[in-house]
């Protein structure tokens, strides 16, 4: 399955594609396998326990988690996952 | 109580006098300053359905009690009026030096009604007021307004807020710009301004107030600014300015896109949003007093307008400019803001309503014959960089669009009331509430029309844990942040350190103590709030506001969002009485959102 990840933070990057040898994991899977191939600007924002740093969420299909199922929601084919700090304001 | 002067300035310019008006220290105790004296004194000096635009409304220019105090974000002001816009209450926010030099000139505000016979200034300059011939100004744009007043006082720091052309000409979203890129940008103050034929405020004050404790002030700063440091989304920030809410809109789902028909946009990707304004980016810069520099100076890199360059684009200029008209260059986006701010026009009314006649234009409503041969399209920059000019001077169909979305709609007709994105007359701003139903509530209840300031709902619905579709909790949530922005915008403080160093009320609590040296806490704060926005719907129910003014355009309640997280959405008539239902109640007003006598009581109104 492919899906594209995004990191908003001091180092931003968009539209990262990802390829996963699963089928329907949960996100806890997903994020134990993007930990070992994803780069320092990812890093500030999950910790190596998978918990999140302080100020920072994660969207799937643009929805925080904790309204969803947090770590047990289930991750689809396509789906866009991003890691963002808590911004605000325009 | 220290912080405060205890006077305002009162001007007429109809008879070209000025005296002090005194202010207890009673009304700053039950207001604060900002907004919540503004409401106050707003309420008890206008007299009931006053014409905006005639001699007889009344324009006060608020500070806070923490304004001119160093305080992080504290150099703010706000114009507070009778809209010419929605015909209702309006409170306008910017940042400016002549906040800071009017509280060292030794006023809290100024209040100001009449009209001048011909095009005037006011001009403080210590403890001398005066009111001076604007002649040689008049007609100038607010860039050059400024040049020219700052070469004339031989002093580049001195405070000048000006109106532009539009605001000489009563385009009702005319903004009143300070320090060539900041605005009070919203509900046509600066129409007002123009209205009294005033072209603009010229401050230099000599000393500020002492606070109450100074040392105590420092000391905040000085621990906030280290927050500010390892806070992340501080970082991001003043890295990135507002435009990387623009990659959080797209994600969500409430990216305002092709006049609200769609919720993301891809193409924004790269070359609007954080990643394309970035490389655009020439330098930061902060406001006076504020210790986070999240302004973001950019020049257009390339095309017609290389070398264009200005303090922005903020996000709401990116999204009613960009994916609002489709257009996906950056460029023209900066050179339409520069075009806004010189001629003095609220970027997000005027591109709500150039992205509404673009609508207009491709189902069939309108054609050339009716707009003085100008074609006006979805992705066409060209036209939409013409139509800012023809607005601001009122020129062809230019002096229809001048008038805001609601009155263009109500002079197209055929139906364009529709998808006329408004609230009570005043443009969306930046976010579909389609996908965001606290949103819906929040533009749906503003006393201003439809307002991202007194509330962000994305911060609770998109990032935060409230499932964004639904309407359960949303009234609590709505009130909760529009009780915590009135208190900063009473304050009068930006409330974007508070949002993202983040400072709660508690951190204010200690700021407040430190420069008035009174001991207020949260919960103080909070019964201020409740105690201003009823204040503030009592004088719109005199103005004649009614539920009825409480709702949203037909797009958003009745036609499903089409793409993105909130494909299929949209908000429904049920869904917002229900919401609207609970807020009132919350707020201790009948189902007719009029105050009960209770909560009359309470807040002691």
């Amino acid at each position: 399955m492919k899906i594209t990840t995004n990191v908003f933070g001091p180092e931003t990057t968009l539209k990262k594609e990802v390829f996963l040898e699963l089928e329907s994991p949960t996100l806890r899977e997903v994020l134990g396998i993007l930990a070992g191939q994803h780069g320092a600007a990812w890093k500030r924002i999950l910790k190596e326990d998978l918990s999140l740093e302080k100020g920072c969420v994660i969207l799937v299909n643009g929805r925080n988690v904790s309204s969803l199922q947090d770590l047990e929601t289930i991750v689809h084919d396509g789906d866009e996952i991003t890691f963002t700090v808590l911004m605000a304001g325009g | 109580m220290k912080g405060i002067c205890g006077r305002l300035l009162e001007v007429d310019l109809t008879t070209g006098t000025t005296k002090d008006m005194a202010i207890s220290q009673d009304l700053f105790q039950k207001y604060l300053g900002g907004r919540g004296l503004g409401a106050r004194l707003l309420y008890d000096l206008l007299p009931a359905k006053t014409d905006p635009l005639s001699p007889e409304n009344v324009m006060l220019f608020m500070t806070g009690p923490l304004t001119g105090s160093h305080v992080t974000g504290s150099s703010k002001f706000v114009v507070v009026t009778k809209s010419p816009l929605t015909n209702g209450w309006c409170d306008s926010y910017s940042s400016g030096r002549i906040s800071v030099e009017l509280k060292k000139v030794g006023y809290d505000g100024m209040v100001i009604r009449g009209k001048s016979n011909h095009p005037c200034y006011l001009r403080l300059d210590g403890s001398r007021v005066e009111i001076r011939d604007a002649g040689w100004i008049w007609g100038k744009d607010s860039f050059e307004t400024e040049r020219m007043i700052k070469e004339n006082e031989k002093d580049p720091s001195i405070g000048v807020s000006s109106i532009g052309p539009a605001g000489e000409r009563l385009c009702r979203f005319a903004c009143i710009n300070s320090d060539l890129y900041r605005q009070a940008g919203r509900g046509g103050v600066g129409a007002v301004m123009g209205s009294k034929n005033l072209k603009a405020i010229v401050i230099r004050g000599e000393k500020g107030l002492e606070p109450f404790d100074r040392k105590m002030i420092v000391e905040l700063n000085r621990k906030n600014y280290q927050r500010a440091q390892s806070s992340q989304v501080a970082q991001a920030r003043m890295k990135y300015g507002t435009s990387l809410t623009l990659n959080i809109t797209h994600v969500g789902g409430i990216l305002p896109t092709k006049n609200f028909q769609y919720g993301t946009w891809e193409k924004a990707l790269e070359k609007i949003d954080s990643v394309g304004v970035y490389k655009s980016n020439r330098g930061h810069k902060s406001c006076i007093s504020c210790f986070i520099h999240c302004s973001l100076v950019t020049e257009a890199a390339d095309g017609k307008y290389k070398g264009a360059s200005i303090e922005g684009p903020e996000y709401e200029t990116l999204a009613m400019f960009g994916s609002n008209h489709l257009i996906d260059d950056l460029p023209t986006i900066i050179q339409a803001n520069i075009l806004c701010d010189k001629l003095g026009m609220d970027t997000i009314d005027a591109g709500n309503v150039i992205g509404f006649i673009m609508e207009c234009f491709e189902r069939g409503l309108i054609s050339t014959s009716e707009t003085g041969g100008l074609d006006i399209r979805f992705g066409d920059p060209e036209a939409s960089l013409a139509a800012l000019e023809m607005i601001a001077y009122r020129k062809g169909f230019g002096d229809i669009l001048a008038e805001g979305v609601r009155a263009v709609s109500e002079h197209i007709g055929k139906g364009s009331d529709r998808f006329a994105m408004h609230v009570k007359g005043m443009g969306f701003p930046g976010y579909e509430p389609r996908g965001a139903f606290g949103s819906g509530l929040s533009y749906a209840v503003s006393p201003r029309g439809a307002c991202h300031r007194r509330a962000w709902p994305p911060a609770k619905e998109i990032l935060g844990n409230y499932p964004p579709y639904t309407v359960e909790g949303k009234a609590e949530m709505v009130k909760g942040l529009y009780d915590e922005n009135c208190v900063l915008h009473s304050l009068l403080v930006c409330d974007m350190p508070a949002k993202f160093i983040p400072l709660s009320l508690d951190d204010y609590s200690q700021y407040f103590r430190a420069v008035t040296g009174e001991t207020v806490s949260r919960d103080d704060f909070l019964a201020v709030a409740n105690r201003i926005e009823t204040l503030i719907r009592m004088f719109n129910n005199r103005e004649g506001f009614t539920r009825e003014d409480d709702t949203l355009p037909y797009r958003t309640l009745h036609e499903p969002l089409l793409d993105g997280p909130a494909k299929g959405q949209c908000i429904g008539e049920e869904n917002l009485h229900r919401m609207i239902n609970e807020y009132y109640e919350l707020r201790g007003w009948d189902a007719s959102g009029i105050p009960r006598e209770e909560t009359l009581k309470r807040y002691q109104l």
